[in-house]
């Protein structure tokens, strides 16, 4: 097994400053949503991770604990993980994407 | 693959490669997108094998989001890290051997220009320091002396890091690498005044750990080289692995670096300027007022 990064919706939807998503050297993997956040009452939407493009370098985790200051991504063991993104479960929006979450361990 | 040559025709939409389609219908093809947006549009890069946290790698995704007009872009590249990604992008990738991007820019840009006429397709460069400095030094500097008008990136990681650590000229004078035990006995080489000697029209270093910053000067030094002349960014692009730096410190060695020997710095022509503020409506670029001049009445 190996780390991939978690956020915690909770957590960022509290401030959704989307500084991960800038600082992640993988392409199309921290992704945003206005409405991840949002169904659970949240103001905010959240950013979230394709697991099966993460490679698990934690830069995502030291932008958001120094940068951001508000601890919500930890590296977290994939088959720890309920529910996750995978790249083929995002549908791309106007201004935000959509996320159908699904068992990140494939077969 | 320009948006002015391959049009969709209504309802034939489906036909075209989904890899395209997904680049015009939710990425940054015919249409601006910013660092801002990041997360929310889907990007012209995708998986490649370079290493976990590499900061080369943040900067080819950031460049890339930068590109004035990804769909009219050609990068150029060569042996070393970087291409390992660059190739792997919605926009056309042009290798040769070691060494001989600037050459092959060169022509290529002459050649584009000569099919496409005044409709700007832009040419990039991205090497490293190894194939900018070293091996392609000759071609690198004779295209600036030509104001060849494309830019020219160096992945500055301060080694080879594509064959294992050997000290390349940017290497700072005392660095101990695995191939380079006895440490390197030569000062960095200074391309930046290098670039200015051989007459480059913008001049910039600059790290990854400031996204926007990257943004503009790769926007300008694109701009710039649609017309006025040869554009030159340096960035520091650390190597995780030959200077065995953990991936979640990538970004606080990268704030080291540029405190200590990549401050920002940017240089622009007065030609330069003068076309960035006229044609693209730079505002910072605009001739200041005469009162605002001291001592210069
Ligand atoms: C003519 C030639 N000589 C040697 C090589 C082997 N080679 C591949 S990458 C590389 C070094 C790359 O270093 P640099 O340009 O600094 O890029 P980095 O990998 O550090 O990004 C070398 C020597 C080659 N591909 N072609
Ligand atoms: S840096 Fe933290 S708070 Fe900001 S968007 Fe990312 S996870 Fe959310
Ligand atoms: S751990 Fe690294 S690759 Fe994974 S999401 Fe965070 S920054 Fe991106
Ligand atoms: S060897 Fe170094 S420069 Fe090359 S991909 Fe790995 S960390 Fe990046």
């Amino acid at each position: 097994m190996y780390l991939v990064a978690n956020v915690n919706v909770e957590i960022c939807a509290s401030k959704s400053c989307k500084l991960c998503t800038q600082y992640c050297p993988e392409a199309n993997t921290i992704q945003y949503s206005e409405e991840m956040g949002k169904e659970q009452g949240f103001k905010y939407g959240s950013a979230y991770i394709a697991v099966d493009r993460c490679k698990g370098c934690a830069l995502c985790v030291w932008v958001c604990d120094s940068l951001a200051k508000n601890n919500a991504i930890k590296m977290t063991m994939i088959d720890q993980l309920p529910k996750a993104a995978l790249t083929d479960n995002i549908t791309y929006g106007d201004k935000s994407t959509t996320a159908v979450l699904a068992s990140p361990m494939v077969g | 693959m320009s948006l002015d040559y391959v049009k969709f025709s209504n309802g034939f939409e489906r036909f075209m490669p989904k890899e395209y389609r997904d680049m015009v219908e939710h990425g940054p093809f015919g249409k601006k997108v910013t660092v801002s947006q990041m997360g929310s549009f889907k990007e012209a890069l995708e998986e490649h094998p370079m290493c976990a946290g590499c900061a080369m790698t943040l900067f080819i995704r950031l460049a890339i989001i930068a590109f004035p007009n990804p769909e009219d872009t050609i990068t150029v590249g060569t042996a070393g890290c970087g291409r390992l990604a660059i190739s792997q992008a919605a926009i056309p990738f042009v290798y040769g051997n070691y060494g001989d991007q600037n050459g092959v820019a060169s022509g290529l840009s002459r050649g584009l220009r000569l099919r496409f006429g005044d409709k700007p397709k832009d040419v990039v460069v991205m090497a490293g320091d190894g194939g900018t400095a070293d091996i392609g030094f000759q071609q690198v500097l004779h295209s600036w002396f030509r104001k060849e008008r494309f830019t020219t990136i160096m992945l500055d990681n301060e080694v080879y890091g594509n064959t294992g650590g050997q000290e390349s000229g940017m290497t700072n004078r005392g660095a101990v690498l695995k191939m380079a035990p006895l440490g390197k006995k030569f000062e960095k080489m200074d391309m930046l005044q290098m670039a200015k000697v051989a007459g480059c029209a913008y001049v910039a270093t600059v790290v990854p750990n400031n996204p926007r910053r990257v943004e503009s000067v790769i926007k300008k030094a694109v701009l710039i080289a649609r017309e006025v002349g040869s554009t030159y960014i340096q960035a520091y692009t650390s190597c995780n692995i030959e200077y065995a730096i953990p991936t979640d410190k990538v970004m606080e060695d990268a704030k080291t670096v540029e405190n200590d020997r990549y401050q920002f710095t940017e240089y622009v022509s007065e030609e330069a300027k003068q076309y960035l503020a006229e044609r693209y409506g730079y505002k910072e670029f605009l001739p200041k007022p005469a009162a605002a001049i001291p001592n210069k009445a």
